[in-house]
């Protein structure tokens, strides 16, 4: 019966997408035009979080496809966080007339009301993510009165929106990959709390991706465009003027061999998906394990440094990074484990991200040294 | 009828909460309706558990709110299980000042069993920490655990079958333990890059190791010192050692009452040191464990230690042979174990010739075994002549 109506729904919804693409493609002006004229979203930070997604007006139409409405700009990042293989769709959206500055590390300074909107779906078939997905949940990150606040939506049964939930909760996902093998997990939706353990820099709350290293890279924009994200947001009019890109060197892809060396992708991978805890300034500061990009000391980042209190995450081994023998080092041990008390990231996973523990593996494998 | 049903469905649910069920019986609506509470509390809120085993598969989190009290109905009452966990390795994280945990009991949670980081004024009072299958090394690694605090008491509580410490106080300052009860950990209660701590009226029983106080390299808090260990039960410590290589705590030899590794500034008294089969107190610097560190400000010496009024009372039995010390006391003291063991290793830059390192043991007590074991010369000169080293 549910699937009846599912299977209905979607090829209403893929319709109604295909008709929109049409749209966004036919008159590229009006969606230009969009942009310039006041936006259509709703937010008022007194009045935020909203009970609904839908509230915000962040997208038109049919919700759950995701359509950005005008001044909420796509955005992606060349090395992402990872989160159980969900596919992410990232917004952006700023009160008209205001625009993100560039910090000294390249992090973006955002302006107030600035809302990050992160939305983590599953397409059906991997392998045909546009034919069909379930969108599980949205966060948004919004800063109010110069702090960043944590709120996450959370989809209802059929999709037609999602409602806020603070307290979290676990949902059944599943998805055939790549390689068509049925994946069923059950995927956590955080709470507000586990929100800002990673999202976190000296006790606040911070976005993790919006740096000028990880957000300089094309993207193929709604109106057809393909343009550079930095030249995109600052035509846009949310990024202040300035060669930004030419002052921060781009983050290397992990998963794209042209874009980096090994030890290039492997240490993005690490700064994405570690260096946001394991960061003298973020919670993961008492391991003094520091993984974030521009760390320098090689005992920091973990060669032959003996663990602090991994309890049974050492995983019998001695040694965080052990070059060259990737069995011996604790830090692949814990990317490689799916129990909560030894996986690294700590929240965020059920499963193993297969593709990095080879990075990693191929990274640690080809360093020289060894810790003896 | 549909009354009927929902009284019966009330009475097995009852049912179930007066005893451990399994892990599958997850209380969501209980941890949901806490952790909103706990996300929306206002200093001062005191949050409270009812009684009952409540199984839970995610941790309790508090963050950023003022002196919350988190309450349960007793120790033996509240019991929070964490069998089935799915997210999260703790069972109560805690990053916010004035926090009070008491009355309640957390077992079998996948990694540490409380975890309160970088607050000020911490308090856990009569919270138990345990793991119900026994000692493994797959149990978490801490029971109550504090890191990065400003002002911790520890009091009246019980922590057992962690796979590294019970209690451990690790990074911060101004730490009181007292009148708990650890037993059946790897380490019973340990003191790990603190200053100003004191450990007193606590019992320490059948761990692998009573009471350590260790200063590690690597570490944001840097070098910890001053350290009080007084009036406390350090019995029988010979467990043998179940924590994962490669922590600090699985090099603990079986049968060790107290151990002071790269410490500075510790007064050990009025301790009862009972029924160790390796040794009752060992004195080392952080060149015995031969590990390289990379940290130009860590002290790798031990120091300014005072042993005073203790009783030391060996157990009749062979040494530890599963690690190295333990070997080392039976290679080089004939398989008789020890009291009070100095490593001897002497940093040259402080003065003095006979006792550099300002080790004072006045411990009069006839038949005392002590050894200066020079292990900076491959036990070379071992040497049980404690006058160097006596003091008033």
């Amino acid at each position: 019966m549910k699937k009846q109506f599912r299977k209905g729904r979607i090829l209403a919804a893929g319709f109604l997408l295909a008709l929109s693409f049409c749209f966004t493609c036919q008159s590229p002006a009006a969606q230009k035009k969009g942009m310039e004229v006041s936006s259509p979203v709703r937010f008022d930070s007194g009045k935020a979080p909203y009970p609904k997604l839908s509230d915000y007006g962040f997208f038109t139409g049919i919700q759950r496809d995701l359509q950005p409405n005008a001044g909420v700009l796509p955005y992606e990042l060349i090395t992402p966080l990872f989160t159980d293989y969900a596919h992410k769709a990232r917004f952006v959206w700023m009160p008209q007339g205001t625009q993100a500055t560039v910090a000294a590390d390249g992090r973006l300074d955002f302006p107030d009301q600035a809302v990050l909107i992160k939305n983590f779906y599953y397409p059906a078939d991997f392998a045909k993510p546009e034919a069909d997905w379930d969108v599980v949940e949205t966060r948004l990150l919004m800063k109010i009165k110069g702090e960043w606040q944590a709120f996450t939506y959370v989809w209802d049964e059929a999709e037609n929106d999602a409602e806020l939930n603070i307290v979290g909760d676990i949902k059944p996902v599943s998805w055939q990959d790549e390689k068509g093998h049925k994946q069923n997990i059950e995927y956590l939706v955080p709470n507000k709390t586990q929100c800002k353990s990673c999202h976190n820099r000296d006790a606040i709350i911070q976005p993790i991706g919006p740096k000028v290293a990880n957000l300089n890279k094309d993207l193929r924009y709604p109106d057809g465009k393909t343009e550079n994200q930095l030249s995109r947001w600052q035509r846009a009019g949310y990024l202040a003027a300035g060669d930004h890109g030419q002052k921060f060197a781009k983050l290397a892809a992990w998963d794209k061999p042209q874009s980096g060396s090994l030890q290039d992708r492997a240490l993005a991978y690490l700064d994405v998906n570690c260096g946001h805890c394991h960061h003298p300034q973020g919670p993961a500061h008492s391991s003094g394990l520091y993984l974030q990009a521009d760390e320098q000391d090689l005992a920091h980042l973990g060669f032959c440094k003996p663990p602090v209190a991994a309890g049974k995450g050492s995983g019998g081994r001695q040694f965080g990074i052990v070059p060259g023998q990737p069995k011996a080092s604790i830090l692949l041990y814990r990317m490689e484990n799916t129990d909560p008390g030894v996986m690294m990231p700590e929240i965020g996973r059920v499963m193993v991200h297969t593709e990095a523990v080879e990075l990693i593996r191929d990274w640690i494998a080809e360093l020289k040294g060894g810790c003896n | 009828m549909k009354f009927t049903q929902l009284a019966i469905l009330a009475f097995f649910c009852a049912a179930c909460n007066s005893r451990p069920s399994d892990p599958g019986d997850v209380d969501t609506a209980l941890y949901n309706d806490l952790q909103t509470q706990l996300i929306n509390a206002k200093p001062g809120d005191v949050i409270n558990i009812p009684a009952g085993i409540h199984h839970f598969d995610r941790p309790l989190l508090l963050d950023g709110v003022k002196g919350v009290t988190i309450q349960g109905a007793g120790k033996d009452k509240t019991i929070l299980s964490f069998l089935g966990q799915k997210a999260g390795a703790e069972g109560l994280k805690i990053t916010a000042d004035s926090v009070t945990i008491q009355d309640l009991t957390v077992t079998d949670t996948k990694g540490d069993a409380i975890r309160v980081q970088d607050a000020k004024n911490v308090t856990m009072r009569n919270v138990k920490t345990t793991w119900s299958g026994g000692a493994k090394a797959s149990n978490g690694g801490y029971g109550l655990y504090p890191v990065g605090c400003d002002g911790v008491l520890i009091d009246q509580c019980e922590a057992s079958f962690a796979s590294d410490a019970g209690i451990y106080v690790g990074q911060s300052k101004n730490v009181v333990v007292k009148n708990s009860y650890a037993h059946e950990n790897v380490a019973g209660i340990e003191i790990e890059n603190c200053s100003n701590a004191e450990v007193k009226y606590c019992r320490s029983e059948k761990n692998t190791g009573g009471i350590l106080v260790f200063d590690l390299p690597g570490l944001p808090a840097g070098n910890g010192k001053t350290c009080k260990i007084h009036h406390n039960k350090i019995i029988s410590n010979n467990h043998r050692n179940f924590a994962p290589e490669g922590n600090i705590v699985a090099t603990v030899a079986p049968g060790t009452g107290m151990i002071f590794l790269a410490a500075k500034d510790v007064e050990a008294h009025h301790n009862e040191v009972i029924g160790h089969k390796t040794m009752g107190a060992a004195i080392a610097s952080y060149h015995i464990v031969q590990l390289k560190w990379d940290d130009k400000n860590y002290d790798p010496y031990t120091y300014d230690i005072k042993l005073h009024n203790n009783h030391f009372e060996r157990k009749k039995a062979l040494p530890d042979l599963s690690k190295d010390f333990g070997k080392m006391v039976n290679v080089y003291f004939s398989g008789k174990p020890q009291d009070i063991l100095y490593d001897g290793i002497l940093d040259d830059k402080r003065p003095g010739s006979s006792n550099p390192m300002n080790i004072c043991i006045d411990q009069p007590q006839t038949g005392l075994r002590f050894a200066n074991i020079d292990a900076a010369n491959d036990f070379k000169n071992i040497n049980p002549d404690l006058k160097p080293y006596q003091c008033k």
